[in-house]
């Protein structure tokens, strides 16, 4: 059997609000292996964003513990959960998150300037691959929401991480154009055998996922059906 | 460059207008203290030009501790074994018919010749060539003059090479080379001597000496020998003071301009906070973000510095002339020339641009490299979050007024800490300027509820959501209508004062002659005295000297005239101590108390004709006239100590029930006329000094301007960042149905709410200013006490100002707001 590439054990999240606890996580489990589609089904508030800034390393737990390919996330330090990010971790926002005023070139290479490989051909291709070839130039502003997520997709992938994170990738198109965004994601991740967590409140996006999880009041979930 | 600065760097294009703004916001700031510093440096330097040309090769003078001496000493000079050269000089000041003054020295030719070579360098007229006889006239004709090249050839003045002066017209005989910004008349000694009524007499001997301690010892007693650096730095001490009070002054406007671009550099951080979140989430590190965000800082400053250099160099040409009548009013006659253009301005104005630029950025580059890029993800920093900062830099705003009200307790502490500590009271109460707005937010929301109606409330609410920005704004734009109250208040009380003085030392009718020449013939005053009916004419004489090694003034009067006529403001005691002063005793100003620590009834020494002569102090009186310490003198005392029987003035005292007041009057006006002699009344005299005054604090008034000039740029700032930031709210505001109208009204009224709340805390604040700028910096500066006269007029001025530049800021956001309100969207991003 492969090595989980996360694993979360009794991972707790409280957050300070006037003065009282506020939990997010409460003691949630996990194991998530390599080459996975997995779905993270949940309502707002749920905790599912907050499960990925923790492993992603933006943020630190309360009490628990995260794996990532083997490493404890807690023993890394800022500095290796920075490199992390860099390279084996890629970001999809629901709300695209890109610099806007990087053009779409800039945006997916500025991935592969951190992850340290400076290659300019390699996000000409990535763009292609995401259907935006002779778009290289334009701002985010000049962009359709669909093109924007594209870029957002090719800036994950260019780097060629191990998992890639997408918080509601969807959440912000019309169904047709989000059919289209998760069908390309899926399709390449499955072809680069990269991990792909899905968090959101849609149940369409199970269609294109190979394991469901359902996240209540900070609590993971198996979907069996 | 790296994409994450890339990422940076291409706001400044997109934001063009507020780059614009702080780019313009540092370039004033910089201007400021470029202009100033430039201008005082070169007034300095033209000063020790004239010194050093003047002082030629002699390595030390000699003279009388005051007045001229006797010219028989000279061959006494010659015949010493540690003398190797002399040069006997009359150096005088000699008025121009248009007003000016110049400098007349008068020296042997064949003497002074290998003291200062290079003024012998003449190029004689055209038609003074022609023949031996005129190349000899400067010798033979007793008016002969050698003027400077660069004296202003002004149409009628010598157009005939006649130079008319108020002693009658001058010959020009030739042109001679001054590097030094003073002009310079030229002389023989025997003609100047005619020319002043000086015969027999001398000004000073300008001597090269091989041995100087044995020349001293044999010299010391009777006369004051000063070295060449010793000369230079008495007269570079004068200005001193003055100089660091210029300083300061620009480093204020500077000041408002690091808060301008801590507003701008804050409104950069918030509207990267999203990017930054972005970019931590790919991988960038603090470094990476922190590098990115200096390079845009930098680059506004490096911009900014150097527009501001260019203008502070401009600014100079304006300057340096205000400066040089400043200095020519207040202590020597100086015209410098404005600065020479040199590329190291530059350089020094992009240094000054990026330590300000670093300065008001070092705290949103703090808060940068903390952002959560969870929380920046996520949105917005919550109200209570801004809160709780406000809190806290209300408490680090007052940990720095406690450390300041230290500073100004501290006893006998120097100006410069004073200084620090007026620095610290403006950065304690701007630092509190945000707590102060949460304090106040109900009320104003109430008020602003009540005239602006719904748009009038949100503008309100707006100021206390953006609390970052708007706090900082309004501090920045608080100091500069402080400063403004402050230096009003300051200027305004000193002259309340300098009337008072007046009104209590210069009471004469007439007073003949002028204080800064000696002109009054004794024939003359004794002819005055003989006129019946005169209640008193008294005979006045101000001199330099030097008082432990350091410049001061001595000034003999006549005790009983005084003691009747005038009305001294004593710091303690009344006229009786006239009584003393007739006995041989002195009086001393104020300035004179503080600055050598004597107090009434200690005794002082003076270097008199024969010698150390001390003398008992009887009492001490007010007195703006010198900030280097006045030590007045009965005559008869004077005469005896000194043997100066020279008098610059006479003033006129007749009875007020006097029947023959006007025609007597009349009489000794149409008999000094006849002299030639200058006469004014009290009143002309009093007009006179004010005038002086108020030209004086031109250079004051001129920073006051900028230092609003930078603020206004500040509000500005303000108001359209947060048109800029709130573009989203805009969106929901217009799906509301809030009108192009009512938008403006409202950006208009965050504007003038703004300007209104800084203004009324400035009341306070400019209030404390003035009076710390006169009973710490002033004290302390010029060792002499104003008193504080409170005047509504700077506060209406300053809220007249307030109110036009929070409306005239707000003019362009308003226009950003009816140009593309209409199409704003509601948009996430």
């Amino acid at each position: 059997m492969d090595q989980p590439v996360i694993r979360i054990i009794d991972l707790w999240k409280t957050y300070e609000l006037d003065g009282s606890g506020v939990s997010a996580l409460r003691g949630t489990n996990l194991e998530i292996k390599k080459g996975e589609r997995v779905a993270l089904l949940g309502k707002s508030g749920s905790g599912k964003t907050t499960l990925f800034n923790l492993i992603a390393g933006l943020d630190r737990p309360t009490k628990g513990r995260i794996e990532v390919e083997g490493q404890d996330l807690k023993t890394l330090g800022e500095k290796g959960r920075t490199l992390l990010r860099r390279t084996k971790i890629g970001f999809i926002f629901q709300f695209f998150n890109l610099l806007p005023t990087l053009t779409a070139f800039e945006n997916v290479f500025l991935s592969l300037e951190l992850a340290n490989k400076p290659k300019p051909q390699l996000a000409l291709h990535a763009l292609k691959e995401v259907g935006l070839e002779g778009k290289e130039r334009r701002f985010p502003s000049e962009l359709s929401g669909g093109e924007q997520q594209r870029v957002a997709i090719a800036r994950a992938l260019v780097k060629k991480p191990s998992i890639i994170l997408a918080d509601e990738p969807t959440g912000n198109l019309d169904t047709a154009t989000g059919n289209q965004i998760l069908e390309l994601l899926t399709r390449m991740c499955e072809e680069s055998g990269t991990t792909l967590i899905m968090a959101t409140h849609s149940p369409l996006t199970c269609r294109y996922a190979t394991r469901i999880l359902r996240m209540v009041d900070g609590v993971i979930f198996e979907e069996t059906s | 460059m790296k994409i994450v600065t890339k990422s940076f760097l291409r706001y400044l294009p997109r934001r063009l207008s507020l780059s614009v703004l702080q780019i313009v916001g540092v370039a004033c700031g910089v201007a400021a203290v470029v202009g100033m510093t430039l201008s005082a440096r070169t007034a300095l330097k033209s000063f020790s030009n004239t010194i050093e040309f003047l002082r030629g090769k002699s390595t030390h003078s000699i003279q009388r501790p005051v007045g001229p001496m006797e010219e028989e000493i000279l061959s006494k000079l010659a015949q010493d074994p540690a003398v190797q050269w002399v040069s006997p000089v009359v150096d005088r000041q000699l008025r121009l018919q248009n007003g000016e003054s110049v400098h007349l020295l008068g020296i042997d030719p064949f003497l002074d010749r290998s003291v200062r070579p290079e003024i012998y360098r003449v190029e004689f007229l055209e038609r003074e060539r022609e023949n031996l006889e005129n190349l000899l006239s400067f010798l033979t004709d007793e008016r002969a003059v050698f003027v400077d090249i660069h004296l202003k050839k002004e149409p009628g003045e010598y157009s005939s090479s006649i130079l008319k002066t108020e002693k009658g017209p001058l010959h020009i005989k030739g042109r001679i080379p001054n590097p030094s910004g003073e002009p310079l008349v030229l002389m023989d000694i025997g003609h100047a001597q005619k020319l002043f009524q000086l015969q027999g007499y001398i000004d000073r001997v300008d001597l090269i000496l091989n041995d100087e301690t044995d020349f001293i010892s044999r010299w010391e007693k009777g006369f004051v020998i000063q070295s060449s650096r010793q000369r230079r730095e008495t007269f570079s001490g004068m200005l001193q003071a003055f100089r660091l009070n210029l300083e300061a002054l620009s480093l204020l406007a500077l000041f408002v301009g690091v808060f301008l671009i801590y507003n701008t550099a804050m409104f950069a951080v918030v509207s990267r906070r999203r990017d930054t979140g972005i970019l931590r989430s790919l991988g960038a590190n603090r470094l990476e973000i922190i590098l990115a965000f200096l390079s845009e800082i930098l680059i506004l400053g490096l911009f900014g510095g150097a527009l501001g250099a260019l203008l502070g160099f401009f600014l100079t040409r304006f300057l340096t002339d205000l400066l040089g009548s400043s200095i020519s009013n207040l202590y020597f006659f100086l015209r410098p020339e404005p600065a020479a253009w040199s590329y190291s301005i530059i350089a020094v104005g992009i240094g000054l641009g990026w330590g300000a630029s670093l300065l008001g950025g070092v705290l949103p580059l703090g808060e940068l490299s903390r952002t959560d890029p969870v929380k920046a993800l996520s949105g917005r920093i919550t109200t209570s979050e801004s809160s709780r900062k406000a809190k806290k830099a209300a408490l680090g705003g007052m940990i720095i007024l406690f450390i300041s009200l230290i500073l100004f307790l501290l006893p006998g502490a120097h100006v410069y800490v004073g200084f620090a500590g007026v620095f610290g009271f403006i950065l304690g109460v701007s630092l509190l300027m945000g707590w102060v707005l949460l304090i106040l937010h109900p009320y104003l929301r109430r008020i602003m509820g009540r005239i602006g109606g719904l748009p009038g409330k949100i503008a309100a609410g707006n100021i206390r959501q953006n609390l970052g920005r708007t706090g900082v704004a309004m501090a920045a734009f608080m100091v500069s209508l402080s400063m403004s109250i402050g230096l009003s208040g300051m200027i305004g009380s000193f002259r309340e004062s300098l009337i008072w003085w007046m009104g209590t030392q210069i009471r004469g009718d007439l007073y003949i002659g002028k204080i800064d020449e000696a002109e009054v013939p004794e024939d003359f005053f004794e002819e005055l005295k003989k006129i019946e009916g005169i209640g008193g004419v008294h005979p006045y004489r101000n001199v330099q000297t030097l008082y432990q090694n350091t410049s001061i003034n001595v000034s003999a009067v006549d005790a009983r005239i005084l003691q009747k006529y005038a009305r001294f403001g004593w710091l303690k005691g009344g006229d009786e101590n006239w009584e003393g002063v007739k006995q041989g005793g002195v009086i001393i100003s104020e300035s004179f108390s503080r600055r050598f620590g004597v107090k009434a009834g200690d005794t002082i020494t003076l270097e008199g004709i024969r010698g150390p002569e001390t003398f008992r102090v009887v009492a001490i009186f007010y007195d703006y006239t010198t900030e280097h310490g006045l030590v007045m003198m009965d005559r008869t005392t004077y005469v005896k100590t000194f043997g100066d029987l020279r008098l610059n003035n006479v003033g006129i005292f007749i009875d007020p029930g006097n029947p023959r007041r006007a025609e007597l009057l009349l009489e000794v006006k149409k008999r000094a006329e006849t002299r030639g002699l200058p006469v004014l009344s009290g009143s002309e005299l009093h007009r006179n000094i004010l005038e002086v005054f108020d030209n004086t604090f031109a250079i004051t008034r001129s920073m006051r301007a900028i230092a609003i000039i930078v603020a206004f740029f500040g509000i500005a700032g303000a108001l359209l960042t947060l048109f800029i930031e709130r573009s989203r709210e805009f969106g929901i505001y217009r799906s509301l149905g809030f009108s192009t109208g009512q938008v403006a009204r409202m950006t208009l009224t965050e504007g003038l709410e703004m300007g209104l709340i800084s203004f009324l805390l400035s009341i306070g604040v400019g209030t404390v200013l003035a009076i710390l700028l006169i009973k710490v910096i002033n004290l302390r500066s010029f060792n002499w006490t104003i008193f504080y006269f409170p005047a509504w007029q700077p506060y209406l001025i300053t809220g007249i100002t307030a109110i036009l530049a929070s409306l005239g800021a707000a003019i362009y956001p308003i226009w950003r707001v009816f140009r593309t309100y209409p199409q704003i969207q509601i948009r996430e991003e």
